[in-house]
């Protein structure tokens, strides 16, 4: 392999770990970069959690994200997931699902469903559609959001029959207003135990007498519709399964659901409601996953790498233009400046800056959840980009930061010039890349700043360069235009 | 001729019920004492509802008597509250593991002193996790984060300390809960070890009992330890979510997972708010759970032990948990059958 050949694929696995992770940091760069690229994408596909902070830990410090009552502690403890995991695929697929199957504590109440549900989705995102449907349908967080404990067998609550072909499965078009209400009477009767006092308790929100009980699904014989329907132009004595298995047979399933890969890994589509009237950007990347979704029996994690190897995802016209959404931003800059190698209180400050920047996790705006793209830029959001990612990048009382810092010192050798200082700098965090004017707007900072504060002063190597000049070129680096996309 | 006893522990009653905005009740109750007169003093966590950390004062007959403490850092206020015991002066003893003090009070809950500093040196404090006054009137402290015990006057002068970071005997990895026994015996538990040392009231090691799991006797991140006057050993298996007795010698006699029923203080609530008590009337607490983790099955019946992080030998030998994630007491009494 020839060292530009090198070169790319190191850009590319970098474009990889922004899109498909929350930006490589030098180690995982490092690691990932010793394959070529396709091995690459199956190694950070297949990775396996090895790093993520024990919850024992965490709830003996944080007691509040033991019982996950509220937002701030259940959000909080994904956000720990994100940050401190060596295998951050899986949470950034949670984050792909939880835009889609938009669950909000808004309305739910107890945070405690809400990681319940994380952990379905960590437990099925990326396997077989069919499976995840089917643990989605019995998920108890979802069965509430969507009222499904209202949907009896002789009285019909349409909304989950409705939301699982128009949401999260088909998308609108592909079915009839009849097929609604015959998938609709197939999952009567799935409910939640204790189904009466748990609706009301999250209706009254209230904890009193003793805390919150987290639900779990109930199947109930006795209010389930076990009549013939016609679906999708079968007909049969369908369950809630037997729905699920002609919903994911059906090739617009296929198609809906790689259109929204799509639009989640590699550019921003149309909104979701829009899907219907307009055909995908890039219809041939569809062609892809929907090829991979039959060939391998309905896998996402199949879709997903056709889609990573396809010439849509690695071409450098996809690389950095998509807008970072807010958790984006703070669970990869946080990694990047070290991550939690402790409980610390910070984890709450840190979800909440993503609330502040327009994403609330756990609060999605809606069941469609958030439309991302440019929405996620404002005048006020970027004030709060900018602060936030300047002060963990700033912060010299990290080791995580002292670490950057030296590593950069290493990197830009002993005799530093303002080339070499970008160049480091830039790489340590997550091999960023820059425009010309950016990068020589950069190189003046270190003319002017670093070089020496005054005329007699000068610097023979980069042990002498002050570690807040460095801190501050990573703060001017973050406060970039390029650092607010992936 | 020998008489086999068999040891059974027996669920007496639920205190309480949650109150995260003060008053009567408790918001994550995370250690208690108990005064000689039977008054139990529970401390509240309460980290996202900060109205509710404060101490509650109640008994086992139901009884509320008033609450004192609230969030903060000025002379009487805590931040983080770890651990509350009683002083041989009848005086309060309240720890806060992030402000790395202790604070002192009356019975009645007014601020006498606070002292403590942050450090690693000997007298210096990181993570203050439990408190109890030896038969001499010495206050053990866990130290959690320096990984020791240290003995200290009631006045926080420094004695002398035991333990360091480790697996070996003597050695602890973040030491959570400690009590003592009738001869002033020091059992502490060893929390990330997964086990309870036994030590002498000089801090000489005697003997451990713990291996880690699930099964019955195994331990998971015990939090606390408490010993009654007859020397049975109880262990609050903060981990397994339940709570485990062990005679003098570490035999394995039974475990319990908690057996709460509506406190008087929750029938009131219920009494006030008919929907909820119509509803309830349809309400299984012990519905058959599809998990195998202690803390998840925990989360789904309301009756078991949810983190009981804390437990206490009251006068009349009761043993009191603080069922900390259901805000209430459970009471427990040992018997011989």
């Amino acid at each position: 392999m020839t060292t530009t050949e090198t070169r790319t694929d190191e850009l590319l696995i970098a474009h990889l770990l922004r899109r498909a992770g929350f930006g490589g940091t030098a180690d995982e760069l490092r690691k990932y970069s010793q394959f070529d690229y396709e091995d690459a994408v199956d190694q950070f596909l297949n990775a396996i959690d090895s790093t993520a902070l024990p919850q024992d830990l965490i709830r003996r410090y944080h007691i509040d994200q033991s019982d996950l009552r509220t937002r701030g502690s259940s959000a909080g403890n994904w956000l720990y997931q994100m940050v401190t995991t060596d295998a951050p695929f899986i949470e950034k697929m949670n984050l792909f699902w939880h835009r889609v199957f938009a669950t909000g504590q808004t309305k739910l109440i107890q945070g405690k469903a809400m990681s319940t549900h994380l952990d379905m989705l960590r437990a099925n995102g990326l396997g077989k559609f069919d499976n995840l449907l089917l643990a989605l349908s019995k998920d108890p967080a979802m069965i509430l959001w969507l009222d499904n404990q209202d949907n009896h067998k002789d009285s019909i609550n349409e909304n989950y029959g409705r939301e699982i072909l128009e949401l999260f499965s088909m998308g609108v078009g592909n079915y009839t207003e009849e097929d609604i209400k015959e998938c609709s009477r197939a999952f009567t009767g799935w409910t939640v135990a204790n189904t009466d006092y748990m609706a009301l308790k999250m209706r009254n929100n209230t904890m009193r007498p003793y805390g919150y009980v987290n639900w779990q699904f109930k199947f109930d014989p006795d209010d389930h519709d076990d009549g013939e329907k016609t679906f999708l132009g079968e007909s049969g004595n369908f369950n809630g399964e037997d729905i699920i298995a002609i919903i994911c047979k059906n090739p617009a399933t296929a198609g809906f659901i790689a259109r929204h890969l799509y639009h989640y890994f590699v550019a921003d589509e149309l909104p979701v409601p829009q899907w219907s009237h307009f055909p995908p950007l890039n219809p041939k990347a569809i062609e892809v996953m929907t090829h991979a979704y039959f060939e391998s029996g309905h896998s996402i994690k199949a879709m997903l790498r056709a889609l990573f190897l396809s010439d849509s995802f690695k071409s450098p016209s996809a690389w950095n233009a998509r807008v970072k959404s807010p958790i984006e931003l703070v669970a990869g800059t946080v990694r990047l400046a070290g991550g939690y190698d402790y409980p610390t209180s910070d984890v709450y400050s840190h979800i909440a800056a993503s609330g502040y920047m327009g994403q609330d996790i756990y609060a999605p705006p809606s069941v469609e959840g958030w439309m991302g793209g440019a929405d996620w830029i404002s005048t006020g959001s970027m004030v709060m980009r900018i602060n936030f990612a300047g002060e963990i990048v700033g912060n010299l009382e990290s080791k995580g930061v002292k670490e950057m810092v030296s590593t950069i010192r290493l990197a830009a050798g002993n005799f530093p010039t303002p080339d070499s200082l970008v160049n480091a700098s830039l790489a340590s965090l997550g091999s960023l890349q820059v425009g010309d004017d950016t990068f020589n707007g950069l190189k003046d900072y270190v003319n002017n700043v670093i070089p020496s504060p005054s005329p007699n002063v000068k610097y023979e190597g980069t042990s002498n360069i002050p570690d807040e000049a460095i801190a501050s070129l990573l703060q001017l680096i973050v406060a970039t235009r390029e650092y607010q996309f992936v | 001729m020998t008489i086999q006893t068999k040891n059974k522990l027996n669920y007496v009653d639920t205190i309480g019920f949650g109150a995260d905005v003060g008053g009567r009740g408790f918001h994550i109750p995370v250690d208690l004492s108990i005064r000689p007169d039977g008054r139990i003093f529970a401390v509240n966590r309460s980290p996202m509802h900060r109205l509710g950390i404060r101490v509650g004062i109640c008994d086992v007959h139901h009884g509320w008597y008033h609450e004192f403490g609230s969030d903060g850092t000025g002379d009487g206020q805590f931040v983080s509250p770890t651990a509350i015991t009683h002083g041989p002066d009848d005086r309060v003893y309240i720890a806060d593991e992030e402000l790395n003090r202790i604070t002192v009070y009356t019975p009645d809950g007014e601020f006498i002193a606070k002292w403590g500093e942050p450090g690693s040196d000997p007298g210096q404090i990181s993570g203050p996790a439990s408190l109890k006054f030896t038969l001499n009137g010495d206050l053990l402290l866990v130290d959690h984060l320096n990984n020791r015990i240290q003995r200290l006057t009631p006045n926080g002068d420094y004695i002398s300390h035991f333990g360091f970071a480790g697996t070996g005997e003597g050695e602890f990895n973040l030491p959570w809960g400690i009590d003592t026994d009738v001869n002033d015996n020091i059992y502490v538990a060893d929390w990330r070890n997964d086990r309870i040392q036994r030590f002498a009231n000089d801090g000489t090691f005697i003997d451990q009992y713990g291996t880690s799991g699930r099964e019955q006797g195994q331990l998971d991140r015990p939090s606390d330890v408490a010993v009654d006057q007859d020397g049975f050993i109880y262990v609050a298996d903060w981990g397994n979510q339940r709570v485990q007795m062990f005679d003098s010698n570490w035999n394995f006699q039974q475990s319990v997972r908690g057996a709460a029923t509506v406190s008087p203080w929750a029938q009131e609530y219920m009494n006030a708010n008919a929907d909820e008590a119509e509803a309830r009337t349809r309400f299984d607490s012990f519905i058959e759970v599809d998990a195998t983790e202690p803390h998840e099955i925990s989360s789904r019946v309301e009756s078991y032990l949810w983190d009981p992080t804390a437990i206490e030998i009251d006068p009349e030998g009761r043993l009191i948990i603080t069922d900390s994630l259901r805000h209430r007491l459970q009471v427990y009494q040992r018997s011989n059958e």
